[in-house]
């Protein structure tokens, strides 16, 4: 099905189908929710403003995920100081669950903490695909269009970030227990 | 031979295609050390999953942006016209397009010059009123020297002017000529 950007109801269509995703994408990368609402809601009124037709959805998908993920990288390298000043708080782990006992829920933010902080550490290329994999649930043909690089290609980024977050987190475990 | 680990994390996302697929399946079967490696991926990737964040952090706001958006873009079911949003021009620049237009239209008049015939052309209404002929220098004409002391205060006095006169360094007359300093106040 072709996509107009600046029809209303393939605009409601793709926002609804996209809004989860592309919070999520530039959540991790941002770590802020004020931000990565500001960022995905710039994102959509690029889509359109750009007042494009899209062959499929899935490549308004795709074009908005490339659109996310430059901003919030951008938006990364433009506050670098900034960020860096707020990073304890930052790594804090977030009071988003509740209903749980304490203790699970200190043992979740935990990781989560280690999580995000291994993912953190990972060189660009590597943190993106593994993102996109893991956060966003898209195959490696999807990823590979969002960043323009080969099936292949991404197959063996996935790999690679794997076995370093499994280093830097069994390490970790060894190291603080 | 064991699995490759780059292969096994393709199997674990569900990329591997076939025959490759079949074959991993089937060292699986029988070799722990593989399958041991391949649980560990999983937990990893539940580990990994489990730092995301919750649905209802993400989608917060999901609803009031698609109205802002809604209202912005579309606004009664309308789209706003591309026309219409370049015409969201900010006050310094119309302050100055309208200086501009102004500057150029006055700088026209100083540089081509403009003869009065050509200003009752431009603006029928606007005579140039200050040809040499109607102009008069108050200091060549009507100098008080024309009139006297008495002509000038009954003058003043008509047109409802309190005037004091004093006369002040008052001095022997010696030689001819008269002199007496006034002055009006």
């Amino acid at each position: 099905m072709e996509i107009k950007s600046t029809d209303r109801d393939d605009f409601r269509c793709i926002y609804d189908a996209n809004y989860h995703l592309i919070m999520q994408v530039i959540m991790h990368i941002v770590y802020n929710i004020e931000i990565a609402e500001d960022l995905t809601q710039e994102a959509f009124e690029r889509f359109y403003v750009k007042n494009m037709t899209f062959p499929s959805e899935d490549d308004a998908r795709y074009w908005l995920l490339r659109v996310a993920k430059n901003l919030a990288l951008n938006h990364i390298r433009r506050n670098k100081r900034e960020i860096e000043m707020v990073e304890k708080v930052r790594q804090m782990p977030s009071a988003a669950v509740e209903s749980r006992d304490g203790a699970q829920a200190a043992v979740e933010a935990e990781n989560r903490r280690e999580v995000r902080a291994a993912i953190e550490a990972l060189p660009e290329n590597l943190r993106m695909v593994i993102q996109l994999k893991e956060y966003s649930g898209l195959d490696y043909k999807s990823i590979a269009k969002v960043l323009g690089i080969s099936e292949t290609n991404v197959k063996v980024r996935v790999h690679r970030a794997r076995k370093k977050l499994e280093e830097t987190l069994s390490t970790e475990d060894r190291d603080v227990y | 031979m064991c699995i490759d680990s780059q292969m096994l994390s393709a199997y674990l996302d569900g990329e591997l295609k076939e025959p490759y697929k079949a074959q991993v399946e089937e060292h699986l079967e029988h070799c722990a050390a593989c399958r041991r490696h391949l649980e560990e991926m999983m937990a990893l990737d539940r580990r990994i999953r489990e730092a995301d964040f919750p649905d209802e952090l993400l989608l917060r706001s999901k609803d009031r942006i698609f109205g802002l958006l809604d209202s912005k873009y579309f606004q009664n079911g309308r789209k706003v016209s591309f026309m219409r949003r370049r015409l969201e021009i900010s006050l310094p620049s119309l302050i100055t397009a309208a200086a501009a237009v102004v500057f150029i239209f006055i700088g026209g008049f100083m540089f081509f010059g403009a003869s009065p015939e050509q200003t009752e052309d431009i603006l029928p209404s606007f005579q140039l009123q200050a040809d040499p002929g109607s102009v008069h220098f108050v200091s060549d004409s009507s100098s008080l020297d024309n009139f006297t002391l008495e002509e000038i205060l009954q003058y003043l006095d008509s047109k409802g002017y309190n005037v004091d006169i004093s006369i002040k360094g008052l001095q022997p007359l010696e030689t001819e000529t008269e002199s007496t300093p006034e002055s009006v106040s």
